[in-house]
């Protein structure tokens, strides 16, 4: 293409740069200037991650052709602050925890410097709209707020900016705040390596078609094209986790639009897309299922011929569609709805929701020398996907070294490898790096999404609100593939029965099949969908018996001592005072306006599962460094409350910590992020490997202070003699010698492992070790005439145990409440026989900061008992409870019947209409 | 192959318009927002950019003898900061806000927004309200004024020529008295994109309607004038029966779709909705 010269001022220097026509100017930041600072999240103006200033103004880079700007002035993140030297919005966001994953980070950041260039102190409105284009999943909008405030009110200052207290509770700021605010940190698009080419995954256009031939020849000739890779010269295997059902391409047939049959590279990313729309497939389609209930029926297409063939680590039932099939029955059911005074019975829906990270899924692979490939990647689990690559293609393990990037979100999303295999097979074929980067619009159907859930609630009820029958029956649709089907309603089936005790139960789950796109682990993989129905149900025997859902709840709360349906005891129970305190929290009590509501939900989680293996050395001087194969997806655990307990297991200052992060040749295993475990079980083997290496500092100062290592204390940066301080030896002078003369550098060493905790029934989840609590209340008021919601105030209650850094837990509820929120009002994948209808950020509806309500978060700390410090998990939990508690104020306000979510405008006029009729 | 395109950046109106002329296969872009989108998503097919922005003498607002004149290179943040008063500024703020983010606006502008044509445009339901006429220059034949109703033809058709430009969007201010309503419905308070809009003016004399314009947006191929609605409130006395009445016939002017968007019954309730919303505002203030 014809290139031009574009001469423009860069951050306040003269640029000069050759550009085609069709170089954006977000293209010629990133690729031409390699200012990697500002992101590419959707590339359609609908997320404003690539936000820069033009000639002073805010605006979507993806969105302005470099062209455009000759002559103009462009400010980019680099242009900004630099850390050590931050912009006060840089400190604000800094200090008030207004970064996570970082990824949105540099384009709110260039918002906000708009915004506060032309006013010094704007009021709160004013600051949502200024970010309202900028989308953020992480952090729920509310500390972002927070640091505008606190920049206009002139309370952030440098010196404050970066808190380095590291003792535990302290609001430490997390280590990579300033290389994420200033733009620096690297994620997986921002990898550039020498004759890197672009590859693409071509998707299958039908939902259920045999694939008849697959002709690349005309592709091939296209000037360019460096490899063609299919089904056909590739050697696979059935790869997933406790499901293995999937294979990397497409044999025989295509189960959902959007599987991958082909993947071409070439030196640009146009190049591949146009050879890729010449592989020339032929298809015979076949008739095709995509309700799971009809997939269950006799004559219902089959998607799989043999899913039972699938190897699976549990045991269950499996035949025809239904991919999974779990009962699980406590106390005596009929029993149990025989001394019912009421029964109340209703069916909820749940839609298919995106995870939603702003950072697309990217992977860059390249072959060495020695035949084995490297893939830089943004996942959350190194080790799992070095396993897949291994498995998927048949190779050895030690084949695949794996190098995670940046994280730019993942809330499940990225526990599956949607593009390392294409980019591994295409790297090898074309003997060059490859990177691979989904548009925004594959991300909505070639990655795992939410399951869509359909669950039928029938529970007995005394007059005075006891519980005492509840039959659960659970449909989720999983699509094309199982993959974690089992695993979501394995982990459904525990929350079934909410946080209440009812003595007789009988919970039915299936899992099925259809020609829908494949869904994954998103989020509290379960827990939405359960906690939507279970708590709306709540409120409907409220309602049926007349009596006040608060005191319902508080009547049949879990105690300690109690027992989930899987037969695991309970400990640490804080469910009544989470309650009580949301409630409290909207002033529960207080009567409501007209076409205005309250609600209330409850939920609980498990945490603190797998294995995983943590290091901590000396460094020469007497500073440290813990090394963790381990990755953080933005919520910071890693980053801050790990190294917390890292420093209070040795008793030094936090900073003379290095986090230590790598590759899977050079780190020890680790099983991921993921399942709320980050600081609860991460943490605990940081701070069980600082014990260990205290200890081998006390003996080594033993041997040089000649006392007994019972009378030794640790001290900052000295070993001392307990009551004499002047009987001391430094760190350093420890270290070095034992460096230079003794062998080496001390190390510290814990493996945590999966400890099951025993439960008196078999459960595929089996025990875990710590639970965690938390309740919500909205108030909230609706336009009966269109239907319109609008949140007026939320209170988020957890129970985190022991908040070791409470500016990291309460980020992570804030951002779990806008994830909840957005599956409650407008979250929800449209699919029209198998083709997803809103591929998108502009159809696809994530919370803008308009939309996210003032939210009030509460920690309670009833310490666990298994966890480190009496931890619980956080991170997965607060994105159950928004569902239910907004249709339970909705139906509050208006009296109606909720079943049915998102809960959309149209939605809610269809169900104000219902109750009109 | 790739297709391949040219790009030109005008730097006067008449560069603008010559360039236009020469060449059969133009697309102009001032804020870029709409054709900018559609570059990750396929070819573009054009032969040439030509880009506006750099065109000042687009970008102005002004008003001689109660007409205002809306150059088609107006941001819409520029729409934003613009106070004039009266009904226009009642329509036109509220209008702005929900328009897209503050990123896009920003970059977005009027003659974008009313030359894209889109179906859920936000912005022409409001200059319909207005009664506003389109300029369009070419090379060959200079000025001539199009109604916008007229104008804007059906989804993504309008009624410019190739080698003309839409310069600016001209409308009268209304009366000082006159009232007026604005209402966009979508999924969530910011950048959504609408499921029904309405922007109407109403006269009152006295207690009943002298003359009123009703606009519809996102119902129709293009924004709509409810003109059965609008006759109904002829000459009417505005109580809750000419309401009643107006509503229903906003609806039957109303031809929405169904879509993953919203069902075309949602969007024809809203419609009734809305204009009762309107005419009961108008009627309490």
């Amino acid at each position: 293409m014809n290139t031009k010269t574009l001469n423009f001022s860069l951050n306040g220097l003269a640029e000069s740069i050759e550009v085609t026509p069709r170089t954006r100017l977000l293209d010629a930041l990133r690729s031409n200037l390699q200012l990697t600072g500002t992101k590419e999240g959707c590339g359609t103006g609908d997320c404003g991650s690539c936000t820069v200033l033009l000639d002073g103004n805010a605006v979507n880079s993806c969105m302005v052709a470099a062209l455009q700007v000759e002559g103009c002035e462009v400010t980019t993140i680099e242009g900004v602050g630099k850390p050590g030297n931050l912009h006060p919005v840089q400190q604000a966001m800094v200090q008030e925890g207004g970064i996570q994953c970082g990824f949105c980070t540099p384009g709110m950041v260039m918002s906000l410097k708009s915004l506060f260039d032309e006013q010094t102190n704007p009021d709160e409105e004013t600051v949502r709209v200024a970010i309202s284009s900028n989308l953020c999943r992480c952090t729920g909008y509310t500390k972002i707020i927070e640091a505008a405030r606190a920049l206009g009110a002139g309370e952030v200052n440098a010196d404050k900016a970066i808190n380095k207290n590291g003792a535990l509770g302290s609001r430490m700021t997390r280590i990579d705040a300033e290389q994420k605010v200033t733009g620096r940190a690297v994620y997986a698009e921002d990898v550039q390596l020498p004759r890197m080419i672009y590859g693409v995954v071509l998707r299958s256009p039908h939902a259920h078609a045999k694939i008849l031939s697959i002709d690349t020849s005309e592709a091939e000739q296209i000037a360019g094209v460096k490899a063609i890779v299919s089904a056909r010269d590739t050697e696979m295997d059935y790869f997933g986790y406790e499901l293995q059902d999937y294979r990397v391409f497409a044999v025989d047939k295509v189960r959902f639009r959007g599987e991958p049959v082909a993947a071409v590279a070439a030196t640009t990313i146009d190049i591949a897309r146009h050879a890729a729309s010449k592989i020339r497939i032929d298809y015979e389609e076949l008739p095709a299922v995509f309700d799971p209930e009809e997939a269950m029926t006799d004559d219902a297409p089959l998607v799989h011929d043999d899913c039972s063939a699938y190897a699976l680590d549990w045991e269950t039932e499996r035949s025809g569609n239904l991919c999974y099939r779990l009962e699980i029955d406590d106390g005596d059911i009929e029993k149990g709805f025989a001394e019912a005074d009421e029964i109340i019975e209703a069916e909820y829906e749940t839609p298919e929701a995106h995870p939603g990270s702003i950072e697309p899924h990217s992977s860059t692979a390249m072959p060495d020398a020695n035949g084995r490939i490297t893939v830089w990647t943004t996942t959350q689990k190194p080790f799992a996907f070095r396993s897949f690559l291994a498995k998927a293609l048949k190779r050895p393990v030690s084949t695949f070294k794996v190098i995670p990037t940046q994280i730019g979100g993942g809330f499940g999303g990225k526990l599956f490898p949607c593009l390392e295999p294409y980019a591994v097979l295409l790297a090898e074929r074309a003997d060059r790096p490859v990177q691979m980067t989904l548009t925004r619009e594959e991300e909505m159907y070639g990655t795992l999404l939410r399951h869509p859930a359909k669950v039928k609630l029938k529970t007995g009820v005394k007059k005075d609100g006891t519980l005492v029958a509840h039959s659960v029956r659970m449909l989720f649709n999983t699509g094309a593939f199982g993959l974690y089907g089992p695993n979501t309603a394995a982990l459904a089936s525990l929350m079934a029965t909410g946080p209440y005790r009812i003595p007789n139960v009988s919970i039915t789950g299936l899992v099925t099949y259809t020609n829908n796109v494949p869904c994954g682990s998103v989020r509290c993989p379960g827990g939405p969908q359960m906690a939507f129905a279970v708590e709306a149900h709540i409120d409907k025997i409220a309602r049926t018996i007349n009596m006040d859902p608060l005191a319902l709840r508080l009547k049949n709360a879990w105690e300690d001592g109690d027992y989930t349906c899987s037969g695991q005891k309970l400990e640490s129970v804080s469910m009544k005072e989470c309650l009580q305190k949301a409630a409290n929290a909207i002033d529960w009590d207080k009567p409501r306006q007209l076409g205005e509501g309250k609600g209330i939900a409850a939920n609980w989680w498990v945490s603190g599962t797998w294995g995983t293996q943590s290091l901590i050395e000396s460094n020469e001087d007497g500073t440290f460094r813990l090394i963790t194969g381990t990755v953080d997806m933005g919520p910071g655990g890693l980053n801050s409350s790990v190294l917390q307990l890292a420093a209070q297991g040795l008793g030094v200052p936090v900073d003379s910590i290095t986090l230590v992060q790598g590759d899977t040749d050079s780190m020890p295993w680790d099983h991921g992020t993921g399942g709320s475990r980050m600081t609860f079980t991460i943490g605990k083997s940081a701070f069980e490997a600082a014990e260990d290496i205290k200890q081998q500092l006390l003996e080594e100062a033993a041997r040089d202070l000649e006392a007994s290592v019972n009378d030794l204390e640790l001290v900052k940066d000295r070993v001392q003699v307990q009551g004499d301080p002047d009987s001391h030896v430094l760190l350093s002078k420890l270290c070095y010698q034992r460096h230079k003369k003794h062998g080496g550098p001390m190390v510290g060493v814990s493996s945590v492992l999966d400890d099951p905790t025993p439960t008196t029934k078999k459960h595929p989840v089996g025990g875990f070790p710590a639970a965690s609590f938390c309740a919500h209340a909205v108030e909230l008021s609706v336009d009966d005439s269109t239907g319109e919601i609008d949140l007026k105030r939320y209170a988020a209650v957890h129970d985190v145990g022991n908040a070791i850094n409470p500016t990291g837990c309460e980020g992570q509820i804030e951002g779990g409440v806008a994830m909840g929120l957005g599956m409650a009002l407008m979250e929800e994948i449209r699919e029209d026989k198998g083709r997803v209808m809103n591929p998108g950020f502009a159809d696809y509806l994530l919370l803008t900061a308009e939309d996210m309500p003032p939210t009030q978060t509460i920690l309670v700390e009833q310490p666990a008992v298994e966890g480190p410090f009496g931890i619980k998990g956080v991170g997965e939990p607060p994105t159950a409870p928004p569902t239910g508690a907004v249709a339970n104020a909705l139906v509050d306000a208006l009296d109606l019947d909720v079943t049915r979510l998102p809960l959309t405008p149209e939605e809610v006029s269809a169900r104000i209409r219902i109750r009109q009729s | 192959m790739i297709n391949d395109f040219d790009f030109l950046q005008a730097r006067s109106l008449t560069e603008a318009l010559d360039i236009l002329s020469a060449n059969s296969d133009v697309l102009a872009i001032a804020g870029g927002t709409n054709v900018m989108v559609n570059m990750k998503r396929a070819p573009l097919e054009t032969e040439c950019l030509l880009d506006l922005s750099k065109l000042d003498e687009l970008k102005t607002i002004s008003e001689e003898n109660n007409c205002i004149r809306l150059g088609a290179g107006v941001t819409f943040s520029h729409l934003l900061n613009w106070k004039p008063g009266g009904v226009i500024e009642d329509l036109m703020q509220p209008m702005c806000r929900a328009f897209a983010g503050p990123l896009i606006r920003n970059l977005a502008t009027v003659g974008g927004n009313v030359c894209d044509a889109s179906a859920a445009a936000d912005l022409t339901p409001v200059l319909v309200a207005l009664d506003a006429s389109v300029e369009l220059q070419s090379a060959s034949d200079g000025i001539r004024t199009l109604n916008l109703v007229d104008f804007l033809q059906g989804v993504r058709k309008t009624a410019r020529r190739k080698d003309e430009l839409l310069t600016a969007i001209t409308f009268s201010r209304p009366d000082a008295d006159d009232c007026c309503f604005y209402y966009k419905l979508g999924k969530r308070k910011a950048d959504a994109i609408s499921i029904v809009s309405l922007a109407m003016i109403v006269k009152l004399e006295k207690d009943k309607v002298a003359s009123s314009r009703i606009s519809l947006g996102a119902v129709a191929p293009v924004a709509i004038r409810a003109t059965t609605a609008e006759k109904i409130l002829q000459g009417a006395i505005l109580n809750d029966e000419t309401i009643r009445a107006c509503t229903e016939a906003a609806i039957s002017d109303s031809s929405p779709i169904d879509d993953f968007r919203a069902g075309g019954d949602y969007r024809r309730q809203m419609v009734g909705v809305l204009v009762e919303k309107g005419l009961n505002a108008i009627n309490n203030a």
